[in-house]
């Protein structure tokens, strides 16, 4: 067992190290130079030099990321192009508002998911799955990022209703959890409804009846416990797709996340900005996974009882 | 006795496998453990025994499709190595238990036949339609059969293609793993007169693996009895069923539901085959054995000749348990 | 890219392993969903729409008309025919700039489909068969790549690089989509491999690449079409969400993303502008998707598989209940069970009637396809969608269960009618323990409370000859043998004390030596209890032992019936005399050869003129082949369904 955990870190570290190095490298050799960019065209050479030097990207690449990987492993990510900020600071900060985000909308799409799927795969091709199924097709071609803007444009502009930008309180969430929420239901969904429908067709549900358990047992402790486990594994999947999709809402509703963090980052080639975003997310990336490996093991015997 | 078609010799296959999905640990199931015996030019040899006894992987290692982890593989006089497994291909061949899943299923019936012609350039480009015509003929299907993909024939005909694949190279030896398991009563005993026929025609050579000790006795001229990876009982067919003299082979046959029988005078094994990654010391059936003495958990039993032409792993071969009942014949 | 192209792209893995249809019929399967006729309708228009945007557009994209910016569309306030949808900020005209977007969208998408779907099909192709060292380099490569949600990559990649052409947006989103593609062609190349045909091509001697491309190559391409199709509308919307977010074609090129980015800025007073182009997504979206759909239909032909629910045609009652004391526990009378399956229609029973009496083991016996599972199933109420009852009575001491209500039938199973099934380790539920659903069983049948059901639990299990009952009852079925798991299924399916018990094939996935003892087992407990027993098996020697009375069915017919030891002594109708001939026994004398039964089982969806056994019989007569015969008694309790048995009167005419 610890061997198999000292394992899994060390996977883990791994993705997260590939990472961070490939966007230091991209970044390096591909954004072009940030003094330069810092500084308004035309500005002497002498000058840039010493903004180059003050932000250390005279020094040779592999020097760079000598001491990156360095101050990294002290858990210090570096400071701000920009006004020389913390970038630590900058991240924890941010941090809480996407995970708040990220968290409601992964309680809301898996209760919506699970409840639609179900009732769907109740009765195939009956009403209730046409009209899911409709769902899911329309949902499934909707961009997140036209879905915010048509909410902003019915509940915040014409209705006034919800505030359409800024994090000002709860109802701050509505729109954009109901934007994530949407374009991440579908594939929860076909998935619930697939595997519900897979379970019921199953030799031990057929036993299961045969034995005289009540229909409403079947389907809610031999089905449903059956059908859970694609939907966990499916969320940590998502977890990347959440993440993305945070970029976007973040974006659109100007929500002060990790996504807004790293896109403004971008824009101004805020090179450790950027990295220290990145790192965050392939952190909660991985972490999301691992965690959702542990609930599977507790779900399914089959795992948990082989690995020990 | 002149020299075998096949002669095996303490084979031995075994597989290395991790124990779980996520675990580390690692065991070795000796799925053929030391396994000798030889096969004869027109010959039939029964191989028999219950799920997990190794008799589909030794089946397999003897045609190289698994490597032997060690032991001697003599074939038509000649020591077969793993670089010679396509010489063997050619004079040894193998049909299949699923007759669903051993014909490519995108492949029309003639390309099935043809592609071994073609691999081992035994007819001309022009000839290679009339010998397809032959073989499925040889296996009693119409020229119609052709033209047709696997799944548009019922059970039976896809086994008949299964045979007529194998026999496309001319073989000396064909290996049947399991071939009439999957067929229903009625077409099973068409395919095991049709192998019956063959063999008297082109005077082949069968390994017939089986788990119904009824159709191995009806195809075998003698026949080996396995339990976990050995072979424990190897006999003619007819003294192996009159007379079993493995405790283990008895209890099998006294298992088998009989039409003139009521399950009076059999042998009630107690508890399960044991893991084969993990056997019991000394003689491996000796925990469910109703004539386990001391000395079978200490030493195993070596294969040794008890009466002439009747091998037997047992240290009590000739200890009667019972007098075992009489067959009758019912019709 | 790990989002829904991952997803439903394992779904297709775990589906596809039936033999897909081909030509005609993958047109007219295609066909037979109106969503994917919609769906490839929809992707023409646009995909002509793009590749003709020169020819309908009357402007340039790139034309500007400060004269006449943010004009409304046609149908607003204002618009005009000279700009359909009108114009953007610099007047330029959005339906120009959208059908141009078209062009660039679905570019870039296609060719990035095409490359990812290039890529993974070689990789997953190398990966899956030849295995071993490059497949594990090649999946830890993967892994990692999933590991970490690529698109936000793909926005740092882009984000700097400073002129963004086509080719720079094909290779980010293009390249990353290998792993999808390769995680499925190499997990149906693992399944293919597998499979015996493979073994097959390596014993002829067929040499690996050829084994690889004649033999699994033709297997496994089919689903790249489909996963490139659901790939193709994840990339329409990643690459316009790019554009969206700044990163895609650097501007003023059209696109969807962008044109709906600086429309955003005019939401209040035009907000025509976003919306257009995210209908022009979501249209070309679905259009995709619909069609995708249809395509795994026909890579999958599997149809849905419909919900359990129950079957019944209401039929009119057509017979007199006799109550009296004389009555069977159980009267099967013309039982009809019918599977529509398309336009064709399997009629599994055929009319098949039969008398049990308490504590009497009956054994049903016949070949694949004789309807004797569906029988049970019939009886227990349990038939697989889209089977359904057709005709007949079950009478269960004198109750017709075709007519009962779904709750009362429910409230039978396990009380009054047991079953268990062939494979014992699937029909138990691999996440609960075997003491959860032991326990869940008897409190449910006997009503009783948590405590006590656990206690009669252990007795149960000792009662089917399981010593260590409180160790068996905390363990998984997957950690149990096969005669371990059917022992708790006999031990379960007798909790509730039912009058009846079906056992369909319960040894048939089992050993010799296992089957004896739970074959043995099943006697004990049903004398014990004085249940009466239907024994469905494929194996009539197993009849011979366990059975008082035997039932041998043939094309969904009953052709013989009677005491089990009198008709295999004495068989009366050829079938059973053939069947009987046809069995290799331990006690055939060698050098005897066995009487085969020519020809093939019948095609259960053709219903037979004369006797179903007419074609293959060696003593058919001329009216075999008009009429189907009746059982008609033909000794003490025997009764056979054949010509040569019927009074000749019955017969005369057609003689």
């Amino acid at each position: 067992m610890l061997g198999q955990a000292l394992r899994r870190t060390a996977q883990m570290t791994l993705v997260v190290f590939g990472v961070v190095t490939l966007v230091f490298f991209v970044l390096r050799l591909a954004a072009g130079d940030p003094a330069r960019l810092l500084n308004q065209p035309g500005t002497p050479e002498t000058i840039v030099q010493q903004v180059r030097e003050r932000l250390g990207t005279d020094r040779p690449l592999l020097v760079q990321y000598g001491h990156y990987l360095a101050d990294l492993a002290r858990g210090d990510l570096g400071v701000s192009f920009h006004g020389g900020q913390s970038v630590r600071d900058a991240v924890l900060e941010a941090l809480p508002n996407t995970a708040a985000l990220a968290l409601v909308t992964i309680v809301v799409a898996s209760t919506i998911a699970l409840a639609l799927g179900i009732a769907a795969a109740l009765r195939p091709n009956g009403l209730v799955d046409r009209s899911v199924l409709v769902y899911v097709a329309v949902a499934q071609a909707t961009p997140a990022f036209w879905l915010a803007v048509v909410l902003v444009l019915v509940f915040s502009i014409n209705l006034r209703w919800l505030p359409a930008i800024d994090l000002t309180g709860p109802k701050s969430f509505v729109l954009p959890v109901a934007t994530l929420v949407i374009t991440l239901t579908p594939v929860l969904i076909r998935t619930v409804r697939q595997s519900f429908l897979e379970t019921l067709s199953e030799d031990h549900v057929r036993a299961a009846r045969a034995r005289g358990l009540p229909e409403r047992r079947v389907l809610l402790v031999h089905g449903l416990k059956a059908a859970a486990l694609p939907l966990v594994t499916l969320i940590g999947l998502q977890a990347g797709f959440i993440l993305a999709g945070s970029y976007v809402v973040e974006f659109v509703f100007n929500w002060p996340g990790i996504g807004k963090l790293t896109l403004d980052a971008l824009a101004s080639r805020n090179f450790p900005m950027i990295q220290g975003g990145v790192l965050v997310a392939a952190v909660a990336f991985v972490l999301v996974n691992f965690v959702v490996d542990l609930v599977y093991a507790a779900l399914d015997p089959r795992i948990r009882l082989r690995a020990s | 006795m002149t020299q075998p078609l096949l002669d095996v010799r303490d084979l031995r296959k075994h597989f290395v496998t991790r124990t779980g999905r996520l675990s580390r640990a690692r065991k070795v199931v000796k799925a053929v453990d030391g396994v000798s015996f030889t096969v004869g030019v027109g010959e039939t040899l029964g191989l028999v025994g219950e799920s997990g006894c190794g008799k589909s992987t030794l089946a397999r290692t003897v045609l190289f499709l698994e490597l032997p982890t060690s032991g001697e593989i003599l074939f038509e006089g000649g020591r077969v190595t793993e670089g010679e497994a396509k010489r063997l291909r050619r004079r040894a061949q193998i049909v299949f238990q699923d007759p669903y899943a051993s014909l490519p299923p995108r492949m029309r019936i003639e390309k099935i036949l043809a592609d071994p012609l073609a691999i081992h350039g035994l007819a001309d480009r022009a000839a290679i339609p009339e010998r397809v015509v032959q073989l499925l003929r040889d296996v009693g299907l119409g020229d119609g059969v052709a033209r047709k993909l696997p799944h548009q024939l019922s059970g039976g005909q896809r086994q008949r293609v299964g045979i007529a694949r194998a026999l496309s190279v001319q073989p000396s030896l064909i290996v049947a793993d399991e071939a009439v398991s999957s067929l229903d009563a009625s077409v099973r005993a068409q395919i095991l007169n049709l192998l019956k026929d063959i063999q008297e025609r082109q005077r082949l050579s069968y390994l017939f693996v089986s788990h119904d000790l009824g159709v191995v006795k009806y195809m075998s001229h003698r026949i080996a009895v396995m339990y976990l990876g050995e072979i424990v009982e190897l006999a003619p067919a007819d003294p192996l069923y009159e007379r079993p003299l493995h405790p283990y082979t008895r209890a099998l046959l006294s298992a088998v539901p009989s039409l003139g029988r009521d399950g009076r005078g059999r042998i009630r094994l107690e508890g399960e085959p044991p893991d084969p990654g993990d056997p019991p010391s000394g003689c491996k059936f000796h925990p469910r054995c109703p004539l386990a003495q001391p000395i079978c958990s200490q030493t195993a039993p070596e294969l040794k000749e008890w009466l002439p032409g009747r091998f037997a792993a047992c240290h009590f071969a000739l200890a009667d348990i019972e007098p075992k009942p009489r067959p009758e014949t019912a019709t | 890219m790990s989002g829904l192209a991952t997803t439903r792209a394992d779904e297709l893995t775990a589906a596809a392993a039936a033999p897909p249809a081909r030509g005609r019929v993958a047109l007219r399967r295609l066909g037979r969903r109106k969503g994917s006729i919609v769906g490839i309708a929809g992707l023409a228009v646009v995909a002509s729409v793009a590749a003709f945007a020169p020819l309908i557009s009357p402007y340039e994209p790139l034309a500007q008309d400060i004269t006449n910016t943010l004009a409304p569309p046609v149908w607003a306030e204002g618009g005009s025919l000279e700009h359909v949808l009108g114009t953007d900020s610099l007047g330029r005209d959005v339906a120009t700039r959208l059908a141009y977007g078209a062009r660039n969208s679905l570019a870039i998408s296609v060719a990035a489909a095409l490359i990812g779907s290039l890529l993974g099909l070689i990789t997953g192709l190398v990966a899956g068969f030849f295995g071993g060292w490059v497949d594990s380099v090649l999946m830890r490569l993967g892994d990692m790549q999933l590991a970490f949600p690529f698109i936000l990559l793909a926005v740092v990649i882009l984000g700097v690089i400073a002129e963004r052409t086509v080719l720079h947006l094909i290779l980010v989103l293009g390249v990353p989509g290998w792993i999808v593609y390769a995680r499925v062609v190499r997990s149906r190349v693992l399944a293919e491999r597998e499979k015996e045909y493979v073994t097959a091509a390596r014993a002829v001697g067929a040499s690996g690449p050829r084994t690889l491309f004649r033999y699994v190559l033709p297997s496994v391409w089919q689903v790249i079409p489909v996963i490139a199709m659901l790939d193709l509308g994840f990339l329409v919307i990643v690459e316009s969400t790019l554009s969206f977010l700044g990163f895609g074609l650097t501007p003023p090129t059209p696109s969807w993303g962008s044109t709906l980015a600086e429309g955003r800025q005019f939401l209040v007073v035009s907000p025509w502008l976003p919306v257009l182009p995210g209908l022009a997504i979501m249209f070309t979206v679905l259009s995709i998707n619909l069609t995708a759909d249809g395509l795994a239909d026909v890579v999958d032909p599997r149809l849905t598989k419909g919900s359990f629910r129950r079957q019944m045609l209401r039929l009119p009652s057509r017979y007199n209940r006799d109550r009296g004391d004389d009555q069977p526990l159980l009267r099967v009378r013309d039982l009809a069970v019918e599977f529509p399956l398309g336009e064709r229609v399997v009629r599994a029973v055929r009319g098949i009637s039969f008398d049990l009496e308490r504590g009497q083991t009956v054994g049903i016996v016949g070949e694949s396809g004789s309807g004797k599972s569906v029988t049970a199933l019939a009886i227990i109420q349990l038939l697989d969608a889209p089977g359904r009852v057709t005709g007949g009575e079950i009478l269960l001491d004198g109750q017709d269960l075709t007519r009962i209500d779904r709750k009362a039938m429910a409230a039978l199973r396990g009380r009054r009618i047991g079953m268990i099934f062939q494979n014992p380790a699937s029909s138990l539920n691999p996440v609960l323990t075997i003491g959860f659903q032991l326990t869940e069983t008897i409190r449910t049948q006997l009503r009783l409370p948590q405590e006590k059901a656990e206690s009669m639990a252990r007795d149960a299990l000792l009662s089917v000859g399981i010593g260590n009952a409180e160790h068996i009852l905390r363990r998984y079925p997957f950690e149990l043998s096969g005669g371990m798991n059917q022992r708790v299924m006999i031990a379960m399916a007798m909790a509730g004390r039912p009058d009846l018990l079906i056992a369909d094939e319960p040894t048939t996935a089992l050993d010799v030596t296992t089957q004896a003892q739970v074959l043995e087992q099943l006697r004990d407990v049903t004398r014990a209890s004085d249940t009466s027993l239907i024994l469905i098996t494929h194996d009539i020697a197993l009849v011979a032992e366990y059975a008082d009375a035997i039932l041998v069915m043939y094309a969904g017919q009953v052709c013989e019936a009677g005491p089990a030891e009198t008709v295999i002594r004495d068989p009366k109708h050829p079938y059973t005399r053939a069947l009987l001939d046809s069995l290799p026994r331990a006690d055939t004398p060698s050098g005897a050869r066995l009487q085969a039964i020519p020809g093939e089982l019948p095609d259960p969806t053709i219903v037979p003129r004369g006797c179903p056994f007419a074609p293959r019989c060696p003593c058919v007569l001329d009216i075999s082949w008009e009429i189907n015969p009746e059982l008609v008694e033909v000794g003490p309790g025997q009764t056979a369904a054949c010509h040569l048995w019927t009074p000749d009167e019955a017969r005369g005419a057609a003689r």
